[in-house]
């Protein structure tokens, strides 16, 4: 996306990310800190479910997302008048059942999310961490191309590439993961450069480590925190950005199903069938919310300066 | 201004009441914003939408379609076989006080045909060959055959004034003979017409009419339901019911499937017709459309169409015949493909579905392929590798056999997948028939043909549904076309 | 300074060329108008006259000397569509979605500092947490959603704005309403954590130890002292607004900009149009970038920028 990416909401950026006195082993005591945290562990229980969901959709889904029987198109949910449990969040224009079409459209949300963040991320940080401990020419090379592509209009640009190429949910995923690597490049490379003179880095390097494994054994685990957290936070932002390209038509194509979809195709409707635009935009915007629950935890979790102020607030 | 403190006051005084234009004027939604106001430049429906109000044409139609007089007088008169004769009044004026006469007419058609407007119409004025003024009041237009269709087509042929219309800024701000006259286009934002206080024609009820662009159908519906607007277009049929009120009228558009009868399970003629007594077209008509759709008589034509075969009527639906016709084939439960798109035509993608539907309700295994457009017409184009069946929309503004037969029936056709010979020849034949009744005979043979043979898989026939404000009073037309000056307000 | 806006502007121009590279290999080398333009009735002869029309039958390497050339005065050509210059349409629709931007940014501002002023006063207290968990939601609600609840609120059950379009004030309220709300969230959260910083700070400390109210240390001092990280944000946010959330919010409303014109250029597979639009708009964005860059810079000598 945009240079804005840098330092997003939560003021994530290379400096914070590699905080000297953060161990090897990061983020102890994870669950019992997720305990404290009433926020984080809502959003946490809910994607768990969520996941649960996704991949049992078909085993709970009481109907074929694509089924559709015309003869019963635009029944409202059971509760209202009309409605009828057969149905319970209602059927849209083409008879199909809402509900079910909202279990397996978690899917393409939470795998458009995911693999789009693993593409994105292991490309980043591979970049990063070869511009941060190779350094010299080759750092000026991935930075630069790193400022230029921070600079291009993102999403414009995504607009252009699926225009021509044409949308599918694979093209969708390779746009937006070749939109959003930078981030972990910089943050990555920040951190290696500050890690790279530390001591125990230093001297891998001298017990005749390989680069490789220096990378890999003694800087990539120390890096696994803000990581984490900005995997999180960019999870959010894919998943908002996909349902965004679905609704104006160049993202997910039908038959596949995706909420953005559906509340595309529900805008025609929505004078007379509301629940066609209202749950699934819904269900974006509790997925998105339980995601940043997550990440706002995280990111006071994995950074023992935040924990320090919040410790200082809380006794002060 | 009127309008905008309109809304500011709305805004301040927390209003259920939808804010209404005021008397005499009203304001109409076209689905897109036209390209150019130019009436000779392109091949678009929101262009002629506005242009129909500004422009005349020497042939009309009444509302059923029924081609009548316009500018003309009297009825053309073919003077020889590439020459037709039309007669208008004297001292007809644009509204720029250019005389309508003849060499009027003549520079129109010269204009048309010349390489430098590079038309978009030119398909629907491809035999145009020149005009000559005989006199004041009467013309002659020279075509490059024999064109028993002429008169049809000068029904969608603008005349534009001479002088102004090689002016700079024709296309933007178009100057004509009509009813309304051309006020301003704000683009992006609005077009504004007005009424002719002299216009001939008698007393006009709108005195201003402003036309906006919406896109979306759910944005368009939503002005009409917050009154912000009186008329719109392509009303969904699911809203007809909730709309303060609605019009509509069976259109020009004729969805359909086009079959293949050189290969694949469908080079069998029982395959085809089982193919089209698998399919409920009532159902789909009543549950689909909301009954704002009619069962197609099996052949691509509307009743009003020149070419229209009485004696043909839909495929019945009959599974249990269309299963027993596949055993008969020896294909029962093979495997079909069908070509469709989506988000192009009017409920393209849930017909395309629909029909796989009771298609495989047959027992055929039918692999549905729904393309973007651009890819879709890359198989449509493509004459060497046919699908076994493609959903298609047929439009048919000329109300004349020719142009769908041309393009659907006709072996060289874009979109025909047959090779019965004598559909070429019947259809080349009857494009130059100057005998109405020899070219009748010939269009009814081609009709039965392709309905026995059934070349395709005759569906609907959809209406064009429009959403009206209280206020409004309109009739509409089978041509879809929306004339200011039959409207009337409140 | 002198060489760090040098520096910069190179960077820039880099940025442009690339732009101008990558949208000529996608629009010319991947995409083929000519099919999708033509009316299906089109013959042979007619898509290659128009292929020659467009100059797509010539060799690529003069096809992109050419293309540079015009791009570099910024002719684009004649929108597909259209059938006229594409600048003249950039030019009719840009002042609209300029107008839309920097109003609901300025709105965001205008609304995010009070409330990230309010909820650092008391970090962890009530207000605080409501206005964090306020502004969580309205990070995670998708913009296209929010516009359409929005226009079934206020425009479908009360009656009180027009639904789409453009023209008065009163069709710039949703409109704009729909682009401020998320960009004011993750605003209200960044001002929200720099005052806090600031509220630690030493300075401030000994302002408060001489009795200064805490409101007034809030609103005097560290207001100052966040102004710049808060304006380079809102630069950032204009940037995002003008290069994507434009589009989905134009397409909502039915606002006659740039980004409904992206989409409409898209719809009717006018590349033409659409490439001058992406064109123009990295150029928007990378001037933006300049500016705040460089106004971060004289504003804030703290800025390291050999860092940068």
């Amino acid at each position: 996306m945009s240079v804005a990416e840098q330092v997003d909401s939560t003021d994530l950026s290379a400096g914070d990310a590699a905080r000297p006195g953060m161990t090897a082993a990061p983020m102890p005591g994870l669950w019992a800190d997720l305990k404290g945290d009433v926020p984080g562990l809502i959003g946490a229980s809910f994607l768990a479910l969520l996941l649960l969901t996704a991949i049992c959709a078909p085993l709970i889904a009481p109907y074929d997302p694509g089924a559709q029987n015309i003869i019963m198109r635009l029944k409202p949910p059971a509760w209202v008048d009309g409605g009828s449990w057969a149905h319970v969040l209602g059927t849209d224009h083409l008879g199909r059942d809402v509900l079910s079409r909202i279990l397996h459209g978690s899917r393409i949300s939470l795998i458009v999310g995911a693999v789009t963040v693993m593409l994105a991320g292991t490309f980043g940080v591979l970049m990063g961490l070869t511009a941060g401990y190779v350094g010299g020419r080759t750092d000026n090379w991935i930075s630069a191309i790193v400022d230029t592509q921070v600079a291009f209009p993102g999403l414009l640009l995504a607009l252009l590439i699926l225009a021509v190429i044409g949308p599918s949910t694979v093209t969708v995923i390779l746009v937006l993961a070749l939109n959003g690597w930078m981030v972990y490049a910089r943050v990555t490379r920040g951190a290696v450069l500050s890690l790279r003179h530390t001591a125990f880095v230093e001297a891998a390097g001298l017990l005749g480590c390989s680069t490789w494994r220096v990378l890999m054994r003694h800087l990539l685990p120390n890096l696994s925190a803000p990581l984490l957290t900005l995997g999180t936070l960019e999870f959010a932002r894919i998943v908002l950005a996909e349902a965004a390209l679905s609704f104006l038509g160049l993202g997910v194509q039908p038959p596949a199903t995706s909420w953005g979809l559906d509340v595309a195709q529900g805008k025609d409707y929505m004078f007379r069938a509301w629940w066609l635009v209202t749950f699934p935009g819904l269900a974006i915007a509790i997925t998105v919310l339980a995601v940043n629950l997550i990440a706002s935890w995280l990111r006071v979790t994995s950074d023992p300066v935040e924990r320090e102020k919040r410790f200082a607030r809380r006794a002060g | 201004m009127l309008i905008g403190l309109r809304y500011i006051s709305l805004a301040v005084a927390v209003t259920m009441v939808p804010a209404v234009a005021i008397a005499q004027d009203i304001s109409i939604v076209l689905g897109a914003e036209p390209t150019t106001l130019d009436p000779h430049a392109a091949d678009d429906g929101s262009e002629k939408a506005v242009n129909d109000n500004v422009f005349e044409t020497l042939m009309a139609r009444d509302a059923q379609g029924n081609l009548v007089l316009g500018l003309a007088t009297e009825q053309p008169t073919q003077v020889d076989a590439t020459t037709w004769e039309f007669k208008i009044p004297a001292g007809l004026e644009f509204h720029n006080g250019e005389p309508l006469d003849a060499a009027a007419i003549v520079h129109s058609v010269e204009r048309m045909i010349d390489p430098e407007l590079n038309s978009e119409q030119l398909s629907y004025f491809s035999t145009f060959a020149g005009a000559e003024a005989v006199d004041a009041t009467t013309v002659h237009i020279l075509t490059s055959g024999p064109d028993p269709i002429l008169p049809a087509r000068m029904y969608y042929f603008m005349i534009v004034p001479p002088e102004a219309s090689e002016a700079e800024g024709f296309a933007s701000s178009p100057v004509g003979s009509g009813p309304y006259e051309f006020v301003r286009w704000d683009r992006g934002n609005e077009i504004v017409l007005q009424a002719d206080p002299d216009w001939r024609g008698g007393d006009l009820d709108v005195q201003k009419v402003t036309y906006r662009f919406i896109e979306e159908s759910g944005t368009r519906m939503a002005a009409l339901m917050a009154g912000e607007v009186d008329l719109i277009t392509n009303l969904l049929p699911e809203f007809t019911g909730q709309v303060p009120a609605s019009a509509s009228m069976r259109g020009l558009e004729h969805p359909t499937v086009i079959l293949n009868t050189n290969g694949g399970i469908t080079q069998d003629v029982r395959v085809r017709q089982a193919l089209n007594l698998a399919v409920d077209k009532e159902a789909l008509a009543s549950a689909l459309f909301e009954g704002q759709a009619q069962v197609e008589e099996g052949q691509l034509l509307g009743r009003t169409y020149f070419g229209f075969n009485e004696g043909v009527s839909a495929y019945p639906y009959d599974p249990e015949q269309a299963m027993a016709l596949l055993e008969e084939a020896g294909v029962a439960g093979g495997g079909i493909t069908l070509v469709g798109t989506g988000g192009r035509w009017l409920k393209d993608r849930e017909v395309t579905e629909v029909v796989a539907g009771y298609w495989a309700a047959v027992g055929l295994n039918v692999d549905v392929q729904i393309f973007e457009f651009d890819e879709y017409l890359q198989r449509l184009f493509d004459k060497e590798n046919r699908a076994d069946a493609i959903f298609v929309v047929s439009g048919n503004e000329l109300l004349d056999a020719d142009r769908s037969f041309s393009a659907y029936y006709a072996p060289s056709g874009f979109g025909s997948s047959n090779n019965f010979d004598q559909l070429e020849e019947w259809i080349v034949a009857a494009r130059t028939e100057i005998d109405p009744e020899a070219r009748q005979a010939l269009y009814e043979q081609a009709v039965q043909l392709g309905h026995d043979e059934a070349i395709l898989t005759f569906l609907l026939n959809i209406n064009n549904i429009w959403g009206l404000s209280e206020r409004l009073t309109w009739e509409p037309r089978v041509d879809g076309k929306m004339f200011v000056a039959t409207m009337s307000v409140e | 300074m002198g060489r760090y806006i040098l520096t910069k502007l190179g960077q820039g121009v880099i940025v442009v060329l690339s732009v101008v590279v990558v949208v000529f290999i996608l629009t010319r080398l991947i995409g083929d108008p000519v099919r999708v333009m033509l009316p299906l009735e089109a013959t042979e002869a007619q898509r290659t006259q128009f292929e020659a029309q467009l100059g797509l039958d010539r060799p690529i390497g003069v096809q992109f000397v050419d293309y540079v050339a015009d791009v570099a005065v910024l002719d684009f050509g004649d929108s597909l569509w259209q059938r006229r210059p594409v600048m003249d349409i950039i030019v009719e629709r840009a002042p609209a979605t300029l107008l839309l931007t920097l109003t609901a940014i300025g709105l965001a501002v205008a609304l995010a500092v009070p409330l990230g002023a309010v909820a650092a006063l008391r970090p962890e207290g009530i207000v605080d947490r409501i206005v964090v968990l306020v502004s969580l939601i309205g990070l995670s609600i998708p913009q296209f959603w929010l516009g359409l609840l929005l226009i079934v609120f206020f425009s479908l059950t009360l009656g009180w704005l027009p639904t789409s379009g453009s023209g008065t004030p009163a069709h710039m309220i949703l409109p704009t309403l729909t682009l401020a709300i998320p960009a004011m969230t993750r605003l209200v959260m960044v001002v929200r954590s720099t005052m806090i910083d600031e509220m630690n700070a030493q300075y401030v400390r000994v302002l408060r130890a001489k009795g200064m109210r805490p409101w007034r240390v809030v609103a005097v001092h560290a207001l100052k002292n966040s102004s710049v990280s808060i304006l380079t944000l809102a630069g950032w946010e204009l940037i995002r607004a003008l290069s994507g959330y434009t589009v989905v919010v134009e397409s909502v409303f039915a606002w006659p900009g740039l980004g409904l014109t992206a989409i409409q250029a898209i719809e009717r597979q006018d590349l033409i149009l659409l490439q001058a639009i992406v064109f123009l708009t990295a150029i928007m964005v990378v001037v933006l970038n300049l500016l705040i860059d460089i106004g971060s810079k004289a504003f804030d000598p703290r800025i390291d920028l050999r860092a940068a």
